[in-house]
């Protein structure tokens, strides 16, 4: 290969870089930039640049009470698919029973939902019930089509884990919490941190799931949703844009703290 | 080697120890008695209840039935974390989050001995085991095969265990590293004067190392003795084939007086000869005698081997590289071996 045509080959890469990253920012940057306007329009540019919109979001009670609801929901499904997930893949690296080849692709089945028809599922399921739909029901829902996802996560990070190391831990003296602390615990943790990040992602951002189970209650992007297509404004983008501010904040701090947890010890 | 001399107290024994996984009996009514220092392999070929045995002596599984007892204690109900014994895993199962210091004195940490102490205590396991000290703060999954193994011996050491078991350590390293640990591991017996109990599938392992060996076949120890003895003296034709290519004479069918040796001279059915007995003997000196064929020859290194063919029966020799000479496919002539080097086996 000659060193023109290398340098042709590099100038088309960096081109190539460049599209995929102004396809995934733009939008995002069109957000914040409607947030900033203070007509009912989609208009751009705009004649009066103003912050009023993130005053008003700011200041109603509604937007902290949609983060509110989004983070209860995030929060709960972070912690119940996490546990369920780590015993799940324990289970997975521990036991080599019959019929585990069958289960992983069966535990793996509702990620191929669509998710709207487990929604619907799940509605169904919880009314046939008689349980009244609120956030804790789309926080189950969430749970049900996340607790997959996050078993593979912790999974892939355990699958050079050699379950021998817990025996020669307890052989060495070890006392059983000691070797859950010591050996099994730092070994799951780095699929633990991975494991969350996508479990609150999944849960803050799922439209599909939550218009079905969350009842009377209403999420983020339900009510980001319900707003753009009736009674738009500025206020929309606005609201969207703190909550995606809020979600990387959480990302950060969980990226910032992830070497506490998987530190060696 | 064979000193007999001073018996050594025992330190390990178990009487009629049993596992079973379903209906298959894994380990079966077994029964030993190890002394105090010794060197003790249990051989056996795949599937054949070793790994299940040793599990249940360090006190990692359970037996179904029998006892296992300690300096004269009975320990079965013990668990292996309150045993003064420790296993070395086939997989070397070293803490892969972990750096090398770290996993030689993880049994220290678990009792909370200071950090310090910890460190010089792992140092010396280090030099125990011939690791430099630059490996103290390597992390594990950075060292070699061979390194690796001698990080697992020192955790192994560093609990100051007074049984150690092996299972297989050595059956994934190659040929020559196996050799030179096979070696050290001897000389590290020497050294500490700890028991150890040791697990392969290779006799010819076992027979490097060893105080004593026990042969293991369908969860049973069939025969139990010096490497010597085992060699000299296998009690069945499993033994005797275990240790590689013999030459085993069925008594009864006639086959024997084909090759003009008196089958009334031999109680037993069988008769074991293994090939380095099996020699040239035109001048008539063996006392079993034979007319046979070379059809192959085989360099061995330091000796040859010969197939030959008997009037329609296969044997192996193996003759040293001096004695070898000169022989060659497609002769034909007298053989023979010493009564002395027949092994009369009744199965
Ligand atoms: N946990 C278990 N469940 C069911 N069967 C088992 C279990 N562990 C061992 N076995 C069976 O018990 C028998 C003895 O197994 P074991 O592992 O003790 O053999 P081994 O002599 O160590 O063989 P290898 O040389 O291959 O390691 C085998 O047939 C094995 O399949
Ligand atoms: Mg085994």
């Amino acid at each position: 290969m000659t060193g023109s045509n290398n340098s042709a080959l590099r100038v088309l890469r960096s081109m190539w870089l460049l599209v995929v990253l102004l396809l995934l920012y733009v939008p995002i940057a069109s957000v914040v930039l409607a947030s900033l306007a203070n007509t009912r329009y989609m208009r751009f540019p705009h004649r009066v640049w103003s912050l009023d919109a993130y005053a008003q979001a700011l200041g109603t009670y509604t937007t902290a009470n949609l983060h509110l609801t989004s983070l209860s929901i995030a929060v709960a499904v972070v912690i119940v698919s996490v546990i369920i997930a780590s015993f799940g893949a324990l289970a997975f690296a521990r036991y080599d029973w019959a019929g585990r080849k069958l289960f992983r692709r069966l535990v793996l089945l509702p990620v191929f939902f669509p998710q709207p028809v487990l929604g619907l599922a799940l509605l169904l399921y919880l009314t046939a019930l008689g349980i009244v739909p609120d956030w804790k029901t789309a926080a189950f829902a969430h749970i049900v089509w996340v607790v997959p996802i996050v078993t593979l996560v912790i999974s892939i990070r355990l699958y050079h884990y050699d379950v021998a190391q817990e025996e020669a831990a307890f052989d060495l003296g070890a006392t059983r919490l000691q070797v859950f602390r010591e050996i099994t615990l730092p070994a799951l943790a780095p699929g633990i941190v991975s494991g969350a990040l996508f479990a609150f992602l999944l849960s803050w951002s799922n439209l599909p799931i939550s218009v079905f189970t969350s009842g009377a209650d209403t999420t983020l992007p339900e009510w980001l949703y319900s707003r753009t297509a009736t009674n738009y404004s500025p206020l929309v983008p606005a609201v969207a844009v703190i909550g995606t501010a809020a979600s990387a904040a959480i990302v950060l701090l969980a990226a910032a703290l992830r070497p506490v947890f998987t530190r060696k010890r | 080697m064979v000193e007999a001399s001073e018996p050594r107290p025992g330190i390990l024994s178990t009487h009629g120890i049993s596992k079973s996984f379903g209906e298959l009996r894994a380990v079966d009514d077994v029964s030993i008695e190890i002394a105090d220092g010794e060197f003790f392999t249990i051989v056996g070929p795949s599937g054949s209840g070793k790994s299940t045995l040793v599990r249940i002596l360090a006190g990692l599984d359970r037996p179904d039935s029998g006892n296992i007892l300690l300096r004269g204690e009975d320990i079965t109900a013990t668990p292996a974390n309150a045993r003064p014994t420790c296993m070395v895993f086939q997989s070397l199962a070293l803490f892969t989050h972990r750096t090398v210091g770290e996993n030689i004195e993880f049994s220290q940490k678990m009792k909370g001995v200071a950090r310090d102490a910890r460190r010089e205590h792992a140092l010396r396991m280090m030099e125990v085991v011939r690791l430099p000290r630059e490996y103290y703060a390597r992390p594990v999954t950075q060292c070699s095969g061979g390194e690796q193994q001698r990080v697992a011996l020192a955790r192994a050491l560093a609990s100051d265990p007074e049984i150690l078991f092996f299972d297989e350590p050595l059956s994934a390293i190659d040929y020559r590293l196996r050799k030179i640990l096979e070696v050290e591991m001897k000389d590290l017996h020497r050294r500490t004067g700890k028991t150890f109990i040791y697990i392969t599938h290779s006799l010819e392992e076992a027979m490097v190392m060893s105080d004593r060996i026990a042969i293991m076949r369908s969860g049973t120890l069939i025969q139990t003795g010096t490497p010597h003895e085992i060699y000299r003296r296998p009690e069945s034709r499993f033994v005797a084939e275990f240790m590689g290519e013999v030459n085993i004479f069925t008594v009864a069918d006639g086959r024997l007086a084909e090759l003009g040796i008196a089958a009334a001279q031999i109680e037993a059915p069988y008769l074991v000869v293994r090939p380095e007995y099996l020699r040239p003997a035109g001048n008539g000196d063996a006392d079993f005698r034979f007319r046979a064929e070379v059809t192959n020859d085989y360099m061995l290194g330091s000796r040859t081997q010969f197939h030959l063919d008997a009037g329609g029966t296969s044997l192996v020799a193996e003759l040293p590289a001096l004695a070898a000479a000169g022989i060659a496919p497609g002769d034909v002539g007298e053989w023979g071996f010493d009564r002395a080097d027949a092994v009369p086996l009744a199965d």
